[in-house]
């Protein structure tokens, strides 16, 4: 059996036509925009927005209209950004929409930007998308063409110009003021906050970032209400949202479902449970950045943003990592540890020294010359980098990190205990000693 | 103005205001910091700074936070100290502790906060930190050691903000990063050395004071730079008489907390082979004993021909030589467009002399070369020459030879010595206390560092001596003295103490 799939965002998933505008147009794509384009008034959808509860999807959960909010009153240079940056281990829900369904995101930056007062868009792209670029340039030529971007849009005297930007490839322009650095031209690093990017941000002007998902539920959120949005889900996690689940359950791949769902019933009903000769054992929830949970846990979580953060993890991008009872943890985060070391910008102290810290000392474990001193330092490390830097990159690497030690601990253990040298104890493996 | 609450105690600031020198007026001293930089933008990289402002759920740096009405701020708190430990020891874990090596040690931003903040056990073998480039030559004046660099990006940004031609980067990311110039870039500007005194570890040294001394054996006085009329405050760094290195003193009415590496590059001059150490009559080297009543003689006022200052020479100087000439067409100087070169919009004025406002202040006028060569020539009595070298103008020199009672007191073996009878050896900027008028005419006093060489004496002790010999009423025995007059003859209120100046100069008539 298999659950139900919603399909605010997802019902032209895995359709060869779901592209063309033709498609989306029949299917009821660019009435929003025609409705908001008639007659609204920017606070009106902004309104709408934020009445929805639409919470950012990106990762951090905020409240999509109240970001809006944010942009000074009377301000004349307004820049909107449609982060496709999607880079978090784990993750592959923004490029299905992109690639499936790229008119949706076209037409919810089109209000959005119309919401906030922009008159640029830019959809800024994971390089390695490569294919996807393409395949929203396209999308985009044909919107133009079709008169729902350039001059005075569908007759209402609303201008918007759209550009697809290519990223060169950085986990960190996924953070919207590296994001915002790197379309200037600049190293794609954080900046200092304040001022945020809704005050001061891309070429020191106004400037929202919202991620592709959050964007693309907007056309259905003016089209069917904001009250239908918040029916769905719960209280405070309102909507649909999708979850790019990965590892061994029989039906691995993304899902649109209603947010406060069961774990349980989503496991079940939808994934189908483990593949043959697999146990579940822990499960990373929201992309690699959240706190790890062991199946006795995450079993009895609902997939809403408040039940996530009570069972101390988070409901962040809805990238699910499914992990069975035959991988190692300390091999797996040797690899975590690896990408937040590699992706560091480097420009904060304490995340500089400390990816590279823990990557080493993991690295040490692995490589079979780990003391029971060692795990200590782990914990001692990841204190001097919690809660301490620009952005949230140094947290996504000690989150990880201290839910694996927490609640995977006897594995560190019995790898140190393992691999414990006979002799007089050694710190370091041969070749690296001082 | 914002009150606020700093450990415990009340200050007031105005809005708008630094939390960090908030802080650091609260505290008598600065919180640790390796980025944050009065005179550069914030960049908040560093995350030394953190203080806890009670109702914010995190630490917060005060960097980048400024006052509010009402804050609650503990500098000192548990949760303060440990984070401020750990991210020290953040910094150096791939630090290569090459103290005993490197010339920043004694003046190092790492040794000084771990003595202050850090006192931990490391955790960290050698064997395992991030090897980088040592010792690159990246310009004419500086050595980048990418090893030391802890990665506060201020040197960046000073290239970025305050000369705009910016040359250095942070190159790669992460652990990994590290300061650089681009392929075939050099950094080569007037105020590269800058970038060496604000590196808080010794990643940006200086090719001409590297290895050159320890620093906790120099002993350091407040000078203003001689090399240009902007006059730098600058901290004269020194040891058994001899200069090692000028460093900026900030003054935000001046130079903020710059200078230029031309300017840092004056006190070469100080101990250059052709220093006057002994009077010279002719060929021949001579005592001060034996010179005594020919200088009285020569600089009676009767026999005094003409005097001709340099811009070069102290606002006291200055006013013993109108002093001692009598009348103002007696005293000139010149030629005007000696020291006349290009400048630039940021600190280096083209006017090379430290003190030509000052000769305006005291109504000495400047001649042109040929107009300075035919008053020479038409002097009746003794040509004293002070300082300078005018005799680098080929009409003045002929007209100097041509003369023949010429007396030059300076502090080099130049044209002008050349052209003179007697020669005698003065004091030069860092040899002697005077004051120097800049550009914008702000009076500036340095202090003496260090002896003069051999038997020179300092200028305005020559010039009071004749003065008194002509004026027994004079009483300029001391340069106390000497102030006094100097400010009873040109200052509108005469009461102002000459001898304790305001710490950023003092503008007559101005603001202050």
């Amino acid at each position: 059996m298999s659950g139900k799939q919603y399909n605010i965002l997802s019902s032209r998933f895995g359709r060869a036509d779901g592209h063309k505008l033709a498609v989306y147009e029949r299917e009821g794509g660019y009435q929003a925009l025609r409705r908001v384009l008639g007659g609204m008034q920017p606070a009106e959808v902004r309104e709408m927005v934020k009445e929805s509860g639409l919470r950012g999807r990106g990762g951090a959960g905020f409240p999509t209209g109240v970001k809006w909010g944010f942009v000074p009153q009377g301000a004349e240079e307004v820049y909107f950004f449609v982060n496709a940056d999607e880079s978090e281990p784990g993750t592959f829900k923004d490029r299905l929409c992109l690639d499936y369904d790229p008119h949706q995101t076209i037409e919810g930056t089109i209000i959005s930007s119309f919401a906030v007062g922009a008159r640029l868009a830019f959809i800024y792209i994971r390089g390695e998308f490569g294919w996807l670029i393409d395949r929203v340039q396209a999308a985009v030529d044909e919107a133009y063409a079709a008169g729902y971007l350039g001059k005075n849009i569908l007759g209402s005297g609303f201008d918007l110009e759209m550009l697809v930007h290519k990223g060169a490839g950085a986990y960190i322009c996924g953070e919207e003021t590296g994001l915002i650095n790197s379309v200037e031209g600049k190293k794609g690093q954080p900046n200092i906050k304040p001022p945020f990017p809704a005050v001061a941000g891309f070429l020191q002007k106004p400037t929202i970032v919202n991620n592709v998902e959050s964007v693309a539920s907007v056309p259905w959120i003016i089209t069917s209400g904001p009250a239908a949005y918040k029916a769905i889900g719960t209280e405070k996690s309102s909507g649909t949202k999708l979850f790019s689940v990965s590892g061994p359950v029989k039906r691995p791949g993304v899902y649109e479902v209603p947010l406060g769902i069961p774990f349980r019933e989503f496991f079940h009903d939808y994934l189908g449970g483990m593949v043959e000769g697999e146990e579940l054992k822990a499960v990373i929830v929201g992309g690699s950045s959240v706190p790890v949970l062991p199946a006795a846990e995450i079993m009895n979580c609902n997939l809403d943003y408040e039940s996530l953060a009570q069972a101390g993890t988070m409901l962040g991008s809805g990238g699910m990592i499914i992990i069975p009872e035959s991988s190692d943890m300390v091999e797996l985060i040797q690899v975590l540890m690896h990408f937040y070391f590699d992706e560091s910008c480097g420009q904060c102290t304490p995340c500089r020294e400390g990816t590279g810290w823990l990557h080493k000392i993991v690295k040490k474990l692995r490589q079979g010359a780990g003391t029971p001193e060692d795990l200590d330092l782990l914990e001692h490390v990841c204190q001097g980098m919690a809660g301490l830097t620009i952005c949230p990159l140094s947290d996504a690497a000690v989150m990880p990190m201290r839910s694996f030690l927490a609640k995977f601990r006897p594995e560190f253990e019995a790898l140190i205990q393992e691999t414990a040298p006979v002799g007089p104890q050694s710190r370091w493996p041969r070749g690296e000693q001082e | 103005m914002a009150n606020l609450t700093i450990d415990g105690k009340e200050y007031e600031f105005p809005d708008g205001t630094s939390l960090f020198e908030a802080c650091r007026e609260a505290r008598g001293e600065a919180l640790p910091h390796f980025c944050y930089h009065p005179d550069l933008s914030v960049a908040g990289v560093c995350r030394l700074c953190q203080v806890e402002v009670e109702g914010m759920p995190k630490l917060t740096i005060a960097c980048n936070t400024t006052v509010r009405e009402g804050m609650v701020v503990h500098t000192r708190s548990e949760k303060v100290k440990r984070a401020s430990q750990q991210i020290l020891e953040m910094h150096l874990i791939n630090h290569p502790v090459d103290c005993p090596i490197c010339d920043q040690a004694g003046e190092c931003g790492l040794q000084d906060q771990y003595m202050e903040y850090g006192l931990y056990e490391s955790n960290v073998t050698q064997a395992t930190k991030v090897l980088k480039t040592k010792a690159k030559v990246i310009g004419p004046q500086v050595i980048l050691d990418q090893e030391r660099c802890v990665l506060c990006s201020r040197c960046v940004r000073f290239c970025n903000e305050v000369t705009g031609t910016g040359e250095l980067g942070i190159f790669n990311r992460g652990d990994r990063a590290l300061i650089d110039v681009a392929p075939g870039v050099e950094l080569d500007n007037n105020y590269s050395l800058n970038t060496v005194d604000i590196c808080p570890v010794g990643a940006l040294t200086s090719r001409d004071f590297r290895f050159v001394k320890r620093v906790w054996m120099l002993k350091s006085a407040d000078g203003v730079c001689p090399g240009c009329a902007t006059g730098c405050n600058v901290r004269i760094d020194h040891e058994g008489g001899r200069v090692y290195r000028l460093k900026p003193r900030r003054n935000p009415e001046v130079n903020g907390s710059w200078m230029c590496d031309r300017g840092r590059m004056t006190y070469k001059a100080l101990h250059d082979e052709r220093r006057l150490t002994e009077p010279r009559r002719g060929d021949q080297e001579a005592r001060w004993a034996e010179l005594q009543d020919e200088l009285a003689t020569a600089l009676d006022k009767g026999a005094l021909g003409l005097v001709v200052v340099s811009p070069h020479q102290t606002l006291e100087e200055m006013y013993l030589a109108v002093r001692l000439a009598g009348s103002p067409g007696k005293v000139v100087s010149g030629p005007a467009d000696a020291g006349m070169r290009e400048g630039d919009s940021l600190l280096l004025d083209a006017d090379r002399t430290p003190n030509r406002a000052g000769l305006g202040v005291v109504g000495i006028s400047e001649l042109a070369g040929k107009d300075l060569a035919a008053a020479v020539a038409g002097a009746r009595g003794t040509v004293l020459v002070l300082g300078g070298d005018p005799a680098a103008d080929a009409a003045v020199a002929a007209a100097l030879r041509q003369h023949g009672r010429v007396i030059y007191l300076g502090t080099h073996g130049n044209e002008t010595a050349g052209c003179s009878s007697l020669v005698l050896p003065g004091a030069a900027w860092a040899e002697k206390q005077g004051i120097f008028v800049n550009r914008q005419g702000r009076w500036q006093a340095f202090q003496q560092a260090i002896a003069r060489p051999g038997n020179a004496r300092e200028d305005w002790r020559i010039l009071a001596e004749a003065v008194g010999r002509q004026d027994e009423e004079a009483a300029l025995g001391s340069l106390k003295s000497v102030r006094a007059a100097l400010a009873a003859a040109v200052l509108a209120d005469p009461s102002i103490d000459l001898n304790k100046l305001p710490e950023h100069g003092f503008a007559p008539g101005g603001e202050n």
